[in-house]
């Protein structure tokens, strides 16, 4: 079953075309990875994907699970279940982080008719999820994402998705600013989440994630466009040959 | 209908203390002030006062007939209530014997007024007409004897859309002394001209919340003087958001070594509303410390000013002062100025200023929504967001439930009236 279908995305921002006629098929189970040189518009597709003001399609379509994004806001979109974890994520001072997580997991559950957990409950559940991803009880008093480390930054992110359990999650450069034992731990929390019925697309500079991630498929983005898809292989022998003879064999 | 000239207000008001206080000369020199400062005065130049001086007022001057409910916001706090200006006691609780509030004259204070050698505070449309005219002038004492004091709630209520209130209060702390007070201005007068004097003692702590929520016609011309004495601390927090026209205008004197003043606010302001926040701090003498830390948020065609002032004198070094405002519109017809003001004479100081003014960040928004989050909520988070830090930083922890309750409905009434 397929949750996420990007027909032929074309975007342009300020006039300049970022998105070049991008295509893109996840399933349901699915891993996949994209990776590419810097600026050839990954992120812009995560934004695309989220629904960012400015990020609207020119032409192309995206479906998720047949229902057609494009007219649906962002907080819609995540209500659906697709999650976007930042490459930058934003700081929000004066913004508990506990009272923002808490905020988040039950406008999803009432989104999904689902009972909102009670303070207390709540802050059980969250005490659990924090400790399997390493997240000090410290942090979590602390405004969100305001004077994080870039790891912990990256970690918090993760613990969102993990209250969220959404159904498709687009991880941009996680693995950034992690150190050896953070990138163990929030692999493990991303394979944790990981079934038959999700999935999840990382985009990564790496092959370092890709050993703890395993990916299905590895595409290779280019100058706003997917130029090379293939599997688990595609992404070794980029950090072995880097990007230049794919990028010419399609030149 | 006939156009009030702009000096009619002080022609009834001298109209008016002639035939009340014949007999009360040391009312009179107040009655030299003859007609509203212009926008030409630097004071005011951002707060204009032409549709006050169109209004046809005169001093209120009738007994109260109504009935009122007290609305406390501290359950175990004492409540002193003045109707059209004047002490009721009767609506008020009762006093503990360690309150004093006792009646004064004029010249039982007027040196504190005499410290203040600034023209802008001697011809006062609010230090004039209130002087001239209040019935009477209290003093709340608070005495060194005393470990413990309740809160205070001071309301002030009553008054029509054609008349003026004058309520006037010094409050005056002994050494050592801890003390908490709020003012609460919900009136319905055309002009609220409350004065107030405060006095610090030595090692005394005043932590002062004014809550600015008068009904939607009135001129609230707020004026505060305070003398603040060695080690002792002033804490004050004014919360602006109702009124046609509120101009909370603050005038503190630090002349004790070792002393603090925080003069801090919060306006809320939609509709037509002007919200003024003016605060001078004088240091006169070393190692005192002073912010002057103001945030707003502003809807609608609604306009506000910070003005802040901190004036060092020569011989008050290692002083340290603090100015800084932020205001988040949230209509592109809202207008908000800052008017910072650095008069610094001496050369060991430390002084900060800076001013923002800003749509509330697209990012963030995009980060909350992009959680599941509506836009609308995404923007009630980053407000109180907004809010809450400098709540937490102006006021004692366990005022901040209730501050920031006071801010919730009106900024509901923000963000649903832009959505119109
Ligand atoms: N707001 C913007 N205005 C103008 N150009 C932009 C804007 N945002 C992105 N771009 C441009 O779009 C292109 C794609 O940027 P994007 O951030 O998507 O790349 P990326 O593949 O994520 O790169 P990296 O690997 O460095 O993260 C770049 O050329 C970038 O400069
Ligand atoms: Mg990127």
């Amino acid at each position: 079953m397929p949750i996420l279908e990007i027909k032929n995305a074309e975007l342009s921002i300020d006039n300049k075309k970022i998105l070049k006629g991008l295509s893109l098929n996840v399933n349901e189970g699915e891993t996949h990875a994209i990776m590419g040189p810097n600026g050839s518009g990954k992120s812009t597709l995560s934004y695309m994907l989220a629904g960012r003001d400015g990020y609207e399609l020119d032409n192309g379509s995206i479906n998720f699970e047949n229902i057609d994004l494009t007219p649906l806001s962002p907080d819609e979109r995540s209500n659906l279940g697709l999650f976007l974890a930042f490459q930058y994520p934003v700081e929000l001072p004066g913004v508990s982080s506990t009272n923002f997580l808490r905020e988040i997991f039950n406008s999803r559950k009432k989104y999904l008719g689902e009972n909102e957990l009670s303070h207390l409950d709540f802050i059980k559940l969250l005490r659990k999820v924090a400790e399997n991803l390493s997240i000090k009880d410290e942090m979590l008093k602390r405004y969100v994402n305001f004077g994080f480390s870039g790891g912990e930054k990256k970690r918090f992110e993760i613990l969102q998705m993990a209250l969220l359990d959404p159904k498709i999650s687009v991880l941009d450069e996680t693995d950034s600013g992690l150190d050896v034992d953070a990138l163990k731990i929030v692999s493990e929390g991303v394979n944790n989440l990981k079934d038959k019925k999700n999935a999840v697309v990382v985009i990564t500079h790496y092959q370092r994630l890709l050993d703890y991630i395993k990916p299905d498929i590895v595409h290779i983005m280019s100058d706003g466009k997917i130029i090379k898809s293939g599997d688990a292989d595609l992404a070794l022998y980029v950090e072995k040959n880097g990007y230049s003879e794919i990028l010419n064999e399609k030149s | 209908m006939k156009k009030a000239r702009n000096d009619q207000f002080f022609s009834n008001l001298e109209k008016f203390v002639n035939k009340v206080y014949p007999n009360q000369p040391q009312r009179k020199p107040y009655l030299n002030l003859k007609s509203w400062p212009s926008p030409r005065d630097e004071a005011w130049k951002f707060s204009r006062l032409g549709n006050l001086a169109r209004k046809n007022i005169l001093p209120l001057n009738f007994e109260n007939q109504q009935d009122f409910n007290i609305n406390k916001l501290i359950k175990d706090s004492i409540s002193l209530v003045f109707v059209n200006g004047k002490f009721e006691k009767k609506l008020s609780d009762k006093l503990l014997s360690e309150i004093v509030i006792e009646e004064v004259q004029i010249e039982d204070f007027k040196e504190i007024i005499n410290k203040f050698d600034n023209l802008s505070v001697k011809n006062h449309p609010t230090l004039n007409s209130t002087l001239s005219c209040s019935e009477k002038f209290f003093k709340i004492k608070f005495k060194n004897d005393i470990k413990f004091y309740k809160p205070i709630e001071i309301f002030n209520l009553g008054g029509t859309e054609n008349t003026s209130i004058h309520p006037f209060i010094f409050i005056d702390l002994d050494k050592n002394t801890n003390v908490q007070v709020f003012q609460h201005y919900s009136t319905y007068a055309g002009l609220l001209a409350p004065f107030e004097i405060i006095n610090l003692s030595e090692n005394s702590n005043l932590e002062i919340i004014k809550i600015y929520d008068d009904k939607i016609n009135s001129h609230n011309l707020s004026l505060t003087l305070s003398v603040i004495k060695e080690e002792a601390n002033l804490r004050s927090f004014a919360l602006i958001k109702g009124g046609e026209f509120t101009r909370s205008e603050m005038h503190t004197l630090l002349e004790g070594e070792n002393s603090n003043a925080d003069i801090n606010g919060i306006y809320l302001s939609s509709g037509n509303q002007h919200h003024d926040l003016t605060s001078c701090v004088y240091h006169n003498v070393p190692n005192c410390k002073s912010s002057q830390i103001v945030k707003g948020v502003l809807g609608e065609e609604s306009t506000a000013v910070f003005q802040g002032k901190v004036r060092v004198e020569k011989l008050a070094q290692k002083t340290e002062a603090k100015q800084m405002s932020r205001a988040i519109m949230l209509s592109d017809k809202a207008v908000s100025n800052s008017k910072p003001e650095l008069e610094i004479y001496a050369d060991d100081v430390i002084c900060g200023h800076g001013a923002t003014v800003g749509e509330l960040d697209e990012d963030q928004i995009f980060y909350l929504s992009s959680r599941g989050i509506s836009k609308q909520k995404a923007k009630v988070i980053l407000i109180d967001a907004f809010l809450n830090e400098m709540i937490s930083l102006s006021i004692s922890d366990k005022f901040h439930d209730i501050i920031y309750n006071k801010t919730k409905t009106k900024i509901n009434k923000l963000l649903t009236n832009e959505y119109e």
